[in-house]
């Protein structure tokens, strides 16, 4: 069994952002980068697959430089061999972008099953599982919270809204789109860092998969047209007094405003 | 000469980092200052999974087979999280000298070290008391100008009060017999001489990580609390007393980590380096330590402030494998000696 996990490294949580000089994405010098805690429960579950039974895990990611750390981490981790899209090319990129960059190394890969994380912690689009899933033509389901394999088949839990749950049966070879707290990461350990120096790190281009016209700003069909802090809101009132004078102040001015 | 570290040696820091950072918090070492020994055996477990206690285990015994230059950033991070495993004893200062005694003492007990299997404590013939024999399995103890292996069944251990309850102390008495021996002479004393430098390298480099730690929880507390409207830290009479913490510390960090080279080295000025490393490092956190309360205010006092969490750390690590005297010592000694060999052109020699 070969499983695909496609790893994206975004900012530290507890890092710094401040919008870059033309206000488009954040000035990333300087600042720590980590995997995306979503992508890191995908890892995770490839990796208990693996701890299973037979399977190769493979990791993969699309940045500058600084990603290789974080393939390095997965390496780390126990994955078996790693993709990195190390390309300027591919610099600006937009969903759609990233999405066929990934797809087609799936189908240079030909997995079982792809494991991605539901969302980027920096992103939040949501939107680049999906769209994988249809280009290389596999079944898949997002929010995952739960799994079962079986033969040909992975019994899905996925959450809803209002804390429901769906229970979907995903034929394989598919797509599964982990939602955070799918199960317990492990960390890497440092023999396992030291080893995975000398795991593949297989490093391409978009040109080498083909897909150098979607990648970029310039095969980007979304732009970013500003980044900006929370504007801070004029007008609040803080409400002062005993309980019973604020709570009849607070009922009047709800009146006054025409919502009672 | 490149000074810096290395992308892996910066992986693995990042990598311990992360792994402390997600298990040991505030909490955890309060949790464990309520139990009986202040001490987690799942915790040293899991720091043995991660590879901490077998870093300067060599690998056909199953560690990592690193050196101090490796360990030392790692050493750092474990000062940070607040971690009072015994991290410095066993993984520091016994584990390279069970390699460096060699034989069926090493095979026996190395492995242990990198399994997390075991805990090796260090009875140091010039400090007074042996820091976490309570827990030791094989304590490494003087005897006259012998060294002795002694397993913890036959110890006598009287355990000593500290005003951190993370650091547990014990005067150690044992019965010096044939079997236990494992060096004398010349050999014991050039084990001690590098047991007590690897000691205090590693307390130092704890200390900075205590250090950088306070300074972190300062800061985050004066850009919060506000005074006439504005965060106490823009106001220049409190971040002028973090800003010289600061300085302290950058001021300290080149100076451990050439100690810890000079260590992995062999180099002939060890020992100085190290002493200068022990000095300046712990009183960096000592002096953050006393910044960062004052900055604080009356917060910084009350049990519920984590700070003192680290303020004890630092206290602990500057009374820990020699006290600043006898590094104070040691420095005077290398400098004042008749064909000491001081100034440009010296200072980065080994002779």
């Amino acid at each position: 069994m070969k499983i695909l996990v496609c790893l994206k490294q975004v900012p530290h949580q507890d890092a710094r952002l401040d919008v870059n000089g033309d206000g488009t994405w954040i000035k990333e010098d300087g600042i720590k980068f980590e995997i995306n805690s979503y992508d890191t429960y995908a890892l995770e579950e490839a990796l208990r697959i693996k701890d299973a039974g037979e399977a190769e895990v493979v990791v993969a990611s699309i940045g500058p430089d600084r990603v290789t750390q974080a393939l390095r981490t997965a390496l780390g981790m126990g994955a078996d061999r790693a993709v990195h899209v190390n390309d300027a090319a591919c610099q600006g990129s937009d969903a759609l972008g990233i999405a066929k960059t990934l797809a087609a190394i799936a189908k240079e890969e030909s997995p079982d099953l792809i494991l991605m994380g539901l969302m980027s912690d920096d992103g939040n689009a949501s939107a680049v599982p999906p769209m994988v899933a249809e280009l290389v033509g596999m079944p898949s389901a997002t929010a995952v919270v739960a799994t079962e394999r079986s033969e040909g088949n992975i019994r899905v839990e996925r959450e809803l809204e209002g804390g429901a749950v769906e229970v979907v049966d995903v034929p394989t070879p598919c797509l599964l789109a982990v939602q955070s707290g799918l199960n317990q990461v492990r960390y890497a350990s440092l023999k396992g860092i030291m080893a995975a120096k000398k795991k593949p790190l297989d490093v391409k281009t978009a040109a080498d998969l083909g897909v150098a016209d979607a990648v970029g700003t310039a095969g980007a069909k979304v732009k970013i047209e500003k980044i900006y802090q929370p504007l801070r809101g004029e007008g609040a009132e803080i409400l002062s007094g005993s309980t019973d004078e604020i709570v009849s102040s607070l009922m009047n001015k709800i009146k006054e405003l025409g919502l009672l | 000469m490149d000074f810096r570290f290395d992308e892996d040696q910066e992986l693995l820091q990042t990598t311990v980092r992360d792994f402390l950072e997600g298990e040991i918090t505030a909490e955890v070492v309060r949790g464990l200052w309520e139990t009986k020994t202040a001490r987690s055996p799942e915790l040293w477990k899991t720091l043995a999974e991660i590879g901490l206690p077998g870093m300067l285990v060599p690998e056909e015994h199953g560690g990592m087979g690193m050196d101090e230059v490796d360990f030392v950033l790692l050493l750092e991070e474990t000062g940070r999280a607040g971690l009072a495993e015994p991290i410095v004893a066993t993984a520091a200062v016994a584990a390279p000298m069970l390699r460096g005694v060699g034989g069926d003492l090493a095979k026996q007990w190395l492995p242990k070290i990198a399994t997390g299997d075991a805990i090796v404590a260090v009875g140091h013939p010039s400090l007074p008391f042996v820091e976490d024999a309570h827990v030791a399995d094989l304590l490494l103890l003087p005897a006259g100008d012998e060294l002795h292996a002694v397993l913890a069944a036959d110890v006598e251990i009287t355990e000593q009060p500290t005003n951190d309850p993370s650091r547990r102390i014990a005067s150690v008495s044992f019965a010096a017999a044939e079997g236990t021996r494992i060096a004398s002479g010349a050999d014991a004393a050039q084990l001690w001489e590098t047991a007590f430098d690897r000691g205090a390298l590693a307390c130092a480099a704890q200390a900075l990580g205590a250090c950088d730690r306070m300074l972190q929880i300062a800061v985050e507390y004066t850009s919060e609390r506000k005074q006439f409207g504005k965060p106490i830290g823009s106001f220049q009479a409190v971040k002028h007393h973090l800003a010289a913490v600061k300085v302290k510390l950058e001021y300290a960090r080149p100076v451990v980590q050439r100690a810890a080279h000079s260590v992995a080295s062999g180099s002939a000025k060890r020992g100085l380096h190290v002493s200068m490393a022990k000095l300046v490092a712990c009183e960096a956190a000592v002096f953050g330590a006393k910044q960062t309360l004052q900055c604080h205010g009356a917060i910084g006092y009350t049990w519920e402030q984590d700070l003192h969490v680290w303020m004890r750390r630092a206290w602990s690590l500057d009374r820990s494998w020699g006290r600043s005297p006898a590094h104070l010592a040691r420095v005077r000694a290398a400098i004042l000696e008749p064909d000491a060999r001081l100034g440009a052109g010296t200072t980065f020699s080994n002779a």
